[in-house]
This record gives structure tokens, C-alpha cells and sequence, in this order.
């Protein structure tokens, strides 16, 4: 799973010189949160935020009345965005937990995806969210039990072989370190059109395992 | 009902039809210009005997190369003859021979061009190699030896204009038949097994009109400016045959005691020449529009 | 799992209005059109002839011309108003994120430079990419519009590839900018049947892996059919009804999208089982609407609201919008053939199987000489346009011809008609030796032969009058004396649905239906025996070319004439003709009755061909076989069987070295090919619809 897979291709984009009023409306109108700012052959030259477009009180305090209007009009949003270098964007070949990793260390929301300098898409906490819930089935009905096993080599196996014994699917499979247990491993799995109490039944045969949760929807 | 039914479609209507078409001219401010142009020298052609105030021929020995005067508007020449009378008289001369000369030079070049055209292959090839020769020659080369061969009249510059413009019209005509005869009505006429000359001036000559008849125009401005060399180099009409080219070629000797004397056949003949070619411009213009 | 991205659609245009500005005045060419398209989604834009789809693809990128303008509505490009910004803001908006492919490539490529060039440029220039990078990316988009050999064709000039790798190279031009909408104008007409199956599924998998917009413009129904989720139909500069492509298909709600469905025949109909109902009357000029409804002179169910009020685009079903009134009611009532209608509806002719035939052409052969490139070699060069073709036709059928281009039909019908001289074989018309030109011909065996012609534009002399034109015929065949002309021309466009208001008319006050009714008058006015009819409905739209088809239908059941019908559309073959031969490279493949040859046993290129018609029906399916490579040359064809080298059932090298033999299935049925009548028979049917 890379970045060019989840990405959403032909993002709105703007001008540098399109003002920050109609960029404001803009956004609210389209219900996007990132807008990158390019040029001439969708050239990255900045990427606009809900943030960026917030007024700075300190740049008000000294203005009158119609001071404040006429600033405010005339900002653009090359005088607001996050400037070219100090982006921060993502290639499209990258693995989606960098994409993600990014995120979170820099503490951003979105990532303008480029190639070669040229925006080709933008991927954004949303697509990761839609990935997640993709990844774990979400949508689909089916059984989902979560299982403590040792953080052991092997241990995973065990699981799906169990399940693959009885010859049943896997419609969605996760796992992590258990939460404040670094010897213990949480795997997920979502069953699909099988009863409850019979995944119950075989999956706590397996030695070492345990079942800590189990929900159907 | 059926006894409306016309095969032949009258001729009437047919003149009225081409004229329909030249009426386009009325949105064409340069075409409109060159009409006006134009128009005065066939109106001044058409009433010479009214406008002159004097014969064309007579002489007034009292008033040998004047300038303008009250009873001479524009002068008189070397031999005392009034040159408004003459310029007046002139333009008969010319407004005759150039468009005749001209349409013959079509009939020829036209024929021509079709036979070369439809036939294509060997035929087309001889054609248009002996028409390539002819138009190799400078045309004031080709004018001098043919009318020196033939010898100056008003008849022999017909023919010279017309073997001068005969090899043009024919390449025109050619590229039109080229065009046209690759259209499926040539086709469905051959498939009608129709005689070659009746699908070259019956099917294929009526569709190369328009091109033909603002070709013709500007051939006729062209042919009024050979018309005028000829007589400047003494190879036009016979004196003393009012002849603006003539005029011109006169009033040259004198042109430091009389410069007036050059300056009014020389309008006289720019002035309908770029009439002319304004008219087929402005009609080219109009009838390739929103097509 | 798209349903998170920002729902903006990608192109959203309301209520445009364009108008023209030409010596009459203002014509309003586009009015009050309503769409959106969605990223990633194919939406299609179907109407007749100059009914505005076009316009309205102008409008969106501002190729209006100097005499065009937008008078009236919105158009939103990814959320920005388009309209009313100047042309420098408009190009930036656009930039490249619009890109648009025409009919004819070659109106986007420049004939002098190399393809590799013109594709590189795109990228130096616009993107300041280098020269090296900008080339490996034109080699890799090449290489995904399934461009054979792109290395080498970036070296080549336009004119040096065929018409459909032209038009790939065109697509992969338009996507290197990747752009978010790509508007699509006809980008398929010009091509043959299998080379638009093949650029029809690659705009299909481009859209799903670039997730552009597409907005598909075709006269088609087939075509739109095939590559569109969502269909729009114009008429008249209108947008008369929106859907779903199923729903536009398979019920739909305005008169006049029923009628165009009613008036296209689907592979499969034949004229005896079924009818081609055309649309009365002709579209309104833009310059002379009617002031209701601009439908309702020509609807079956007008009713008197219906010329006062303009009914408005409303959305009668979620999704599904349309411009009519009654369209409810409409959508209830079982449509009725009109009275008037059902008087104009041809019975075809009764042919009979068993008839003498008329017609026979053994082994014929038709080469053009063409001159060597090599200056000084004396070795002569041929096109083998037609190489040893027998037919037979029989009296009163309609033999269909199909192929694609350069198969050698029209070849084959000039060679009947006279205007190619063949190279050999025997050529027998009732008798008489037909293998002499035209113009050694006897008038007698000329007035026989007569033919209907493609292009209705030039079929007629534009100096004459229509009387003019439909009298030559009969005076120069003598077919009725000299004072009964008048009245035969008379009687003549009666029965092509004119009146005598039309004898004095010039052909260009004549509309291209009219034009072609004309050109069948003057053909069949000498009373031919044979008429060939060279695509005598392929330029005309729909509607007009259901009511051609009648006509000739028409003509044959009265007069009884035998008809060689050459056609690149299957359908319309399929429903006319009674007998049809399938030609590839010069050679027939396959003949046979018409039901035949659109079922098993299949030639293999008859099986190809059919699996490429485009159906309006989105609930049709097609086996799905294209064929690899072009069409050789005719100058040097494949040994042994020439359709070795793209056929998908080649055999070994049997089908290489030695010339396939005829398998019969009985009924006249024959098929050129190496594979045993057994194997041919336990094919699968190409087509078949799920109801």
C-alpha cells in the first residue's frame, strides 16, 4: 500500500494571487482543508491551511477601522501560505505508514503528494482514517475478536492456521504491541458468516492465546 | 403543378443568381471603394461624347503643351489636343480592350485548364509543360515579340494579352478541376457514363465560377496596365487613337516644361486598376466569409 | 471507498448559454444546459449534428471563436468560475488541468516535428523538466496507451502511423500534463470498428487509473454506451434528459431520447423482423425555435401547453433528469406507432433465396500500380486492393459488404461500376461483360449500374436544381420520353418523401437527409437493375439514417431492385441486407445469409469485428476480443491465410505457408479458414443480451 493508492488525485488547488477572502470561501464551500498554491504547470509554490487564514490579532492592533477592511482584501494568499520549502509533502511511492509517520511528527494534517515538484494528488489524515477502516473491514459484517499472544515468532501463524483449519475466510487481519506489554502481541481479526460462539469455541483452543475482546456487527 | 416544372433553369434567373452573389460586396467597405472607382470610369466611358468638351483628335496650334486653364481643365498635349478630352475618350478605348482581351484569355485558359485537369496523365502533362514555357518568358518580353511579330492594332493586343494570360487562367482552372472532379457528382456523372466535355463544362465549369470571375477582375486591371505599357512603348494602339499609355509615353519628353502632362493618364490609370483590384478583393473577402 | 474525497464535482455547468454572432445576428446555439461530472467519472455528452455538444465543449475551454460568446449560466472547474474571467486568468485556472482530444489527430499534432519531440515539449516546457527525464516519461505514458514500439514511433513523423496510433499518441499527450478533466470530442469516429473497441477500453482503464474526468461527446449511442457512467443527451442546443447509462437506455423518459433509440438498429435486428422508426420532421435552426418546448413539433405526444411554456430540466427521478412535461404520463402509455408513421415503414422486399443471380464475379482481381521509391529499380509495385474475389448476387437481395478501411470494397463496387479497370478475372452481369471501364460501355448496360454515394454533401452538383439533377438520368437513359420528364421527376421525389416545393431548390438549401434522398432519386431514375450503394447512410445522423434505410427498403420492395450495400456499421448491415461477405485485406473471409454471419460458426475476423461494435445497449455483452497490430499492407500481404498475423486462432504454420480452404456450412455459407467447420461451429455467439 503506497501513498499513490490512497491519495486523492486532482486536488482543488489555487493561485497565489487569488485573495484570502475568496480562499476562505472557497474552502468552507468545498470542505477542504488544505489547499496547495501552485503556479504555472501545477508547480508547488505553497500550501494554504484553515490556519494560515486565520488573522494575526498583533498585525490588526495598530490599524483603524478601514485599515483593517482594506488589509484584509488585499491579502493574497502568496502573502499567507506556507511557503514553498517549508512544506511538507510526500512522494507517491512512499509506503503509507510514512505518509503517516510525517503526520504525526510534524504534527500535520495533510501532505501535498509531488512528483518532480508538480502536485499530482494530496493525501490527508482522512485518507489514512478511510485506509484504517478499509484495512479492518469496517464496512462488512462479520465477527471481530481481538487475541493477546505472545510477541513471539510463530505466534500469528498459530491463528490463522486455526482459522484456516476450519476453512473459514479472514476478511481483515491488524495487529500491535499490546498497549503497556511489549512481551504481548494484540492481532485483530475480522470472521465473516461464521456464528459467534463457534470462532469463540476454536480460537480458544490455542495455547497462549487469549481472547480479550470479541464483537459482531 | 407539374406543367411549373422548368428543366432548364431561365437565364434571367440564373444573371440574377450571379448578381445575388456579387451583392455580398456591400459589406465590404474596400470592395465598396473599388466599386465607386470603377463605376466612374464605366459611366465616364459610357457618356465620353457628353463629358469631353473637345474632340479627342482636334488640334488648337494656339495652345501647344499648357498647363491647366480655364479653357483647357487639364492642358493640352504636344500637338495642342485637350487631355481631358482625351482622357475621357481614352478610357472607351481601354474599357473595351482589357475586358475583352481578358475574356478571351479566360475561354482559352479555361479549356485548357480543364482538359489538363480532368484528363490528367500525358494530356495534362503536354498542356501544362507548354503553358510552364510560355509563362518562363517575362511578359514584357513575350508582348514586344509578338506584337513586333504581328504588328500594333487593337485586335493584336487582344491577342497578345490573351496569350499572355491564357497560361494563368489555365493553372487556376486546373486546380479548381483538380479538386472538384475527385466529388462524388463527377462520379455519379461518370458512372452515367456522360460524355468528358460535358462533365467538364457542364458539371465541373459552373462549380469553379466564383474563383474564375475574381480572378477575371484582377486579370482586367492587369491587362489595363499592359494595355498601358504597350502604348508607352509604342506597340499599343495606332496614333492618333486616344491611348493613355500613349499619353503617358508623349507627355514624357516634356515632363520638365509640362510634368501635369504625365500625372493624368497615370492617375487615370492607377486609379481603375486599384479600383479593379479593390473590387476582387472586397468580393474574395465577402464570399469566403462564414463558409 | 471514495466516498470520504471532497465531493465537488470536477466540472459543474449551469444553465450555459452560448450564442454565435453571425450576419443574421445572434444565433443562441447552446441554451439553459445543466451537468456535472464527478472525478473519475466518464460522463457522456450524445446528440445529433450540430445539436451543441460540441459548442458546449468550446464554451468550456474557450475555443469559441471571435464570433462565439457565453452569454448566459456557469461553468465551475474544480469549484473556480470559469465564465467572465479574462483569457490570462482563464489559462491559468485551466492550465493544465483541462486537456481536450478531438476527431481528427491531426489537428493536435504537428505534421513537420517528431512525435518524440512534440511529446517532450510538453513536459520541458511547461514543467521545466529535462530533456532526458521529460523523454522517459513519454516513453512510459506511450507504453501505457499500449503504443507497439514506442521508442521507435517517438522518432517518426505524424503521417508515418496509422490513424489510430495517431490518436494514442494524441491521448498520451493530453494525459502527461495529468490532467482532471479530459473532454473527449468524437475521439473515435474516424476510426475503424476494432481499432475504436481498443481506444475505447484504454479511455476506460486511463480513467480508472489517472481518476480523470471525462466528458465523452459522440453522435454514437454505442459508443457513449460503452464508456460512459452517466449519459446526456442534447438536442437542439438543449440538454433534453441526464441519467444513469442504463436508465438513458433502458427507460428512458423524453420523447425525443426514445426516439433515437427507437431509430438505431441493434446488432442482431433484421428488417423482417423488426422496424427503424425515424423522428418526424428535422431540427429546428437555432435562429427559429419553437417557442414551447423545442421538441414538441416533432413529439407524438405534444400536447397544447407544450408550444406556449418552456418546460424546465427537472429531476423526475433521483438522478435521472429531464425536460418534458408529461414525461410521467409519458414513461405509462405504450408508444404507439402514429398513423403517419406506420404508412412510411418499409415491408422489405420478398427475396427469393433461390433467384437467378444476376451478378457473378469470379476470381476478380483490382491492383493499382504504384511507382517504386528505388529511382532506378524497374521492379513494379502493386496494391492488391481486391486479389481473387467471386461473389454472386441474386435478384432483388441486398448483398451487404463490410470491412474495414482499405479491406477493398469500395475498390470492389468501382471495379462493378466501371471505374477501375480490374486486373483480372470474370466479371458477368446478366450476361454482358462488365470488366470493360465505363466509358467503353454500352448505354444499355451503363443505365443497368447505378450508384448511391457516401457523402451527401458532395453526391449532388451544387449549380443544379434538384429537378435538374434527378432529370439528367432520364433523359440521358431515355427512360421516359422528353415530355413525361417532367412529371417522372415528379413522381420520382414523391416516393423519396419530397414535394414539389423541393424542384427548384439548390442542394445547399437542402439538408443532408435530403441531399442523400436526391442522390438515391438520381440513382435508381434510370431504373438500374443494380444499385451500389457505397455508405449511403454512414454520414448522415440517426434519426435521418433510419429513415434512408426505409427508403431504400422501400424502393427495393417496389421496384425490385438487387442492391450491393457497402457499410463500416454492423448493425445497419446486419438489418438491411439479406446476404453479406465480410472482407479483410482484399479477400472475402466469410459469406453467407446475414443471420449466418452474426452467429456461430464465426471467421475469426467476422468474430473480432462483432466483439468490437459498439451496442446501445449497456446491458448487451460482448466477448471481448481485440485484435494486436495494423492491418498489413496491401502491397505485400501475408502468405497462406492474410489474417495469420493478427489472428487470435492462429493455428501453427499451416495458416502461414499454404491458402486456407473454403469451409461450407450449407445455405451459401462460407468460411476462408484452416480451422475445421467442427471447431468454427463450437464458438460461442460474440453478443448476447441479458434481459
Amino acid at each position: 500500500m503506497l501513498v499513490r493508492d490512497i491519495m486523492t488525485r486532482h486536488p482543488m488547488m489555487a493561485e497565489p494571487s487569488m485573495s484570502t477572502v475568496d480562499a476562505q470561501r472557497f474552502m468552507g464551500e468545498n470542505a477542504i482543508r488544505h489547499l496547495p498554491v501552485v503556479g504555472s504547470g501545477k508547480r508547488l509554490l505553497g500550501l494554504v491551511t484553515r490556519q494560515s487564514l486565520l488573522v494575526d490579532p498583533g498585525r490588526l492592533g495598530s490599524l483603524n477601522l478601514w485599515e483593517i477592511a482594506s488589509y484584509l482584501s488585499s491579502l493574497k494568499l502568496r502573502d499567507v501560505m506556507i511557503k514553498g520549502e517549508h512544506v511538507i509533502t510526500v512522494s507517491q511511492d512512499v509506503p503509507i505508514e510514512e505518509a503517516a509517520r510525517i503526520m504525526v511528527e510534524k504534527r500535520v494534517g495533510g501532505l501535498p503528494v509531488l512528483d518532480d515538484g508538480i502536485v499530482i494528488g494530496i493525501v490527508t489524515e482522512t485518507d489514512l482514517l478511510a485506509h484504517l477502516m478499509e484495512m479492518m473491514a469496517a464496512r462488512s459484517s462479520g465477527v471481530r475478536v481481538t487475541i493477546r499472544q505472545p510477541n513471539v515468532r510463530g505466534e500469528l501463524a498459530k491463528l490463522v492456521a486455526a482459522i484456516a483449519s476450519q476453512g473459514w475466510g479472514i476478511a481483515a487481519l491488524g495487529g500491535a504491541v499490546a498497549p503497556k506489554d511489549p512481551q504481548r502481541w494484540d492481532a485483530v481479526v475480522k470472521i465473516r458468516n461464521v456464528p459467534r460462539d463457534q470462532i469463540v469455541a476454536v480460537l480458544s483452543q490455542i495455547e497462549g492465546h487469549e481472547i480479550i475482546d470479541v464483537r459482531e456487527n | 403543378m407539374a406543367g411549373q416544372l422548368s428543366l432548364e433553369t431561365p437565364k434571367t434567373k440564373r444573371t440574377k443568381k450571379t448578381l445575388g452573389g456579387l451583392l455580398v460586396i456591400r459589406d465590404s467597405r474596400v470592395g465598396m471603394v473599388g466599386l465607386t472607382l470603377v463605376t466612374f470610369w464605366v459611366l465616364v466611358a459610357i457618356f465620353a461624347p457628353l463629358i469631353a468638351p473637345y474632340s479627342p483628335l482636334a488640334q488648337d496650334s494656339s495652345a501647344i503643351n499648357q498647363g491647366p486653364s480655364a479653357q483647357y481643365p487639364l492642358g493640352t498635349d504636344t500637338m495642342g489636343r485637350d487631355v481631358l478630352s482625351r482622357l475621357v475618350h481614352g478610357s472607351r478605348t481601354i474599357l473595351l480592350l482589357a475586358p475583352l482581351s481578358v475574356i478571351c484569355a479566360v475561354i482559352v485558359g479555361a479549356f485548357l485548364g480543364l482538359v489538363g485537369g480532368y484528363f490528367g496523365g500525358i494530356v495534362d502533362e503536354v498542356v501544362m509543360r507548354l503553358l510552364d514555357a510560355i509563362m518562363a518568358f517575362p511578359t514584357i518580353l513575350l508582348y514586344l515579340i509578338i506584337i513586333s511579330a504581328i504588328g500594333p492594332s487593337a485586335l493584336n493586343v487582344v491577342i497578345a494579352i490573351t496569350f499572355v494570360g491564357a497560361p494563368g487562367v489555365a493553372r487556376l482552372v486546373r486546380s479548381l478541376t483538380l479538386d472538384i472532379r475527385t466529388r462524388d457528382y463527377i462520379r455519379a456523372a461518370e458512372t452515367r457514363g456522360e460524355h468528358p466535355f460535358f462533365i467538364m463544362f457542364r458539371e465541373i465549369l459552373p462549380n469553379a465560377r466564383g474563383p474564375i470571375i475574381i480572378d477575371s477582375m484582377l486579370r482586367v486591371g492587369y491587362a489595363i496596365f499592359s494595355i498601358g505599357t504597350l502604348g508607352f512603348l509604342g506597340l499599343g494602339l495606332p496614333p492618333p487613337t486616344p491611348d493613355w499609355g500613349g499619353m503617358i509615353s508623349e507627355a514624357r519628353k516634356y515632363i520638365w516644361t509640362n510634368p501635369l502632362g504625365v500625372l493624368w493618364p497615370a492617375l487615370a490609370i492607377s486609379s481603375l486598376v486599384v479600383g479593379l483590384n479593390l473590387f476582387a478583393d472586397g468580393l474574395r473577402e465577402e464570399s469566403t466569409r462564414y463558409q | 471507498m471514495d466516498d470520504h474525497r471532497p465531493s465537488t464535482p470536477i466540472l459543474d455547468v449551469r444553465e450555459l448559454a452560448i450564442s454565435y454572432k453571425t450576419r443574421r445576428g445572434q444565433v443562441p446555439a447552446v441554451r439553459d444546459v445543466t451537468f456535472d461530472i464527478l472525478r473519475g467519472e466518464a460522463h457522456g455528452i450524445v446528440g445529433e449534428s450540430g445539436c451543441g455538444k460540441s459548442t458546449v465543449a468550446f464554451g468550456i475551454v474557450s475555443f469559441l471563436g471571435r464570433n462565439g460568446r457565453i452569454v448566459g449560466g456557469r461553468i465551475l472547474f474544480q469549484g473556480q468560475e470559469l465564465v467572465g474571467r479574462s483569457e490570462e486568468e482563464l489559462r491559468r485556472i485551466r492550465g493544465d488541468r483541462i486537456a481536450m482530444v478531438y476527431q481528427d489527430p491531426m489537428q493536435a499534432l504537428n505534421p513537420s516535428m517528431r512525435l518524440g519531440d512534440q511529446m517532450t515539449e510538453v513536459l520541458t516546457t511547461h514543467r521545466g523538466l529535462k530533456l532526458e527525464a521529460a523523454r522517459e516519461r513519454c516513453l512510459e505514458m506511450l507504453d501505457r496507451v499500449y503504443m507497439p514500439d514506442p521508442a521507435n514511433v517517438m522518432q517518426r513523423y505524424p503521417h508515418q502511423i496509422s490513424g489510430g496510433q495517431q490518436q494514442r499518441v494524441v491521448i498520451a499527450i493530453a494525459l502527461l500534463n495529468d490532467p482532471a478533466l479530459l473532454i473527449m470530442d468524437e475521439p473515435t469516429t474516424a476510426l475503424d470498428v476494432t481499432v475504436e473497441a481498443a481506444v475505447l477500453d484504454l479511455i476506460a482503464e486511463l480513467q480508472r487509473t489517472f481518476d480523470t474526468a471525462i466528458m465523452y461527446i459522440s453522435h454514437n449511442l454505442g459508443v457513449v454506451a460503452r464508456v460512459s457512467s452517466k449519459v446526456g443527451v442534447m438536442y437542439a442546443g438543449e440538454m433534453v434528459e441526464r441519467a444513469v447509462v442504463e436508465r438513458i437506455f433502458i427507460r428512458p423518459f423524453h420523447p425525443y431520447t426514445q426516439g433515437l433509440i427507437r431509430c438505431v438498429p441493434r446488432l442482431g435486428m433484421d428488417k423482417r423482423s423488426s422496424h427503424l422508426y425515424p423522428i418526424r420532421g428535422r431540427v429546428p435552426s437555432p435562429s427559429n425555435l419553437p417557442p414551447g418546448c423545442i421538441f414538441e413539433p416533432r413529439c407524438d405526444y405534444a400536447r397544447a401547453d407544450c408550444s406556449q411554456k418552456k418546460p424546465p430540466l427537472r429531476e423526475i427521478e433521483p438522478g435521472h433528469w429531464v425536460r418534458c412535461f408529461h414525461a410521467e404520463e409519458i414513461a405509462q402509455t405504450e408508444w404507439q406507432v402514429p398513423a403517419d408513421l406506420a404508412e412510411q415503414l418499409a415491408r422489405p422486399a420478398g427475396y427469393d433465396p433461390n433467384a437467378e443471380p444476376i451478378l457473378r464475379i469470379t476470381g476478380a482481381r483490382t491492383y493499382y500500380r504504384v511507382p517504386s521509391k528505388k529511382l532506378l529499380t524497374r521492379k513494379k509495385l502493386y496494391v492488391k486492393a481486391v486479389d481473387d474475389v467471386s461473389l454472386e448476387v441474386r435478384k432483388g437481395q441486398a448483398l451487404g459488404i463490410v470491412g474495414e478501411s482499405g479491406c477493398g470494397k469500395s475498390t470492389l463496387v468501382k471495379t462493378i461500376i466501371g471505374m477501375e479497370k480490374p486486373t483480372g478475372g470474370q466479371f458477368d452481369f446478366m450476361g454482358m461483360d462488365v470488366s470493360v471501364p465505363v466509358s467503353k460501355r454500352d448505354l444499355a448496360l451503363i443505365r443497368e449500374l447505378q450508384m448511391v454515394f457516401q457523402n451527401p454533401d458532395s453526391t449532388l452538383n451544387p449549380s443544379f436544381t434538384v429537378a435538374n439533377q434527378i432529370a439528367r438520368p432520364l433523359i440521358r437513359f431515355k427512360t421516359v420520353p422528353r415530355d413525361q420528364v417532367e412529371s417522372q421527376v415528379l413522381r420520382l421525389l414523391q416516393m423519396m418523401k419530397l414535394d414539389e416545393r423541393y424542384l427548384d431548390r439548390l442542394p445547399r438549401q437542402l439538408s443532408g437527409g435530403e441531399k442523400q434522398r436526391v442522390g438515391i432519386a438520381r440513382a435508381i431514375a434510370g431504373q438500374p437493375e443494380l444499385v451500389l450503394c457505397d455508405e449511403p447512410v454512414s454520414a448522415l445522423d440517426v434519426s435521418v439514417q433510419a429513415a434512408v434505410l426505409n427508403l431504400l427498403m422501400e424502393i427495393q420492395a417496389e421496384l425490385g431492385s438487387t442492391m450491393i450495400f457497402i457499410a463500416h456499421d454492423l448493425s445497419v448491415v446486419r438489418f438491411f441486407c439479406d446476404h453479406i461477405a465480410v472482407m479483410y485485406l482484399g479477400q472475402i473471409a466469410e459469406v453467407g445469409p446475414a443471420e449466418a454471419i452474426y452467429a456461430p460458426p464465426y471467421h475469426p475476423y467476422t468474430e473480432a469485428l462483432l466483439s468490437a461494435v459498439p451496442i446501445p445497449d449497456p446491458r448487451a455483452e460482448q466477448k471481448h476480443i481485440r485484435l494486436s497490430g495494423t492491418v498489413p499492407s496491401a502491397l505485400n500481404p501475408p502468405t497462406g491465410c492474410r489474417f495469420n498475423t493478427r489472428c487470435p486462432r492462429k493455428i501453427g504454420t499451416i495458416c502461414e505457408t499454404e491458402v486456407p480452404p473454403w469451409r461450407e456450412e450449407g445455405h451459401g455459407h462460407r468460411i476462408f479458414c484452416h480451422l475445421p467447420l467442427d471447431v468454427l461451429c463450437k464458438m460461442d455467439a460474440v453478443v448476447t443480451v441479458n434481459q
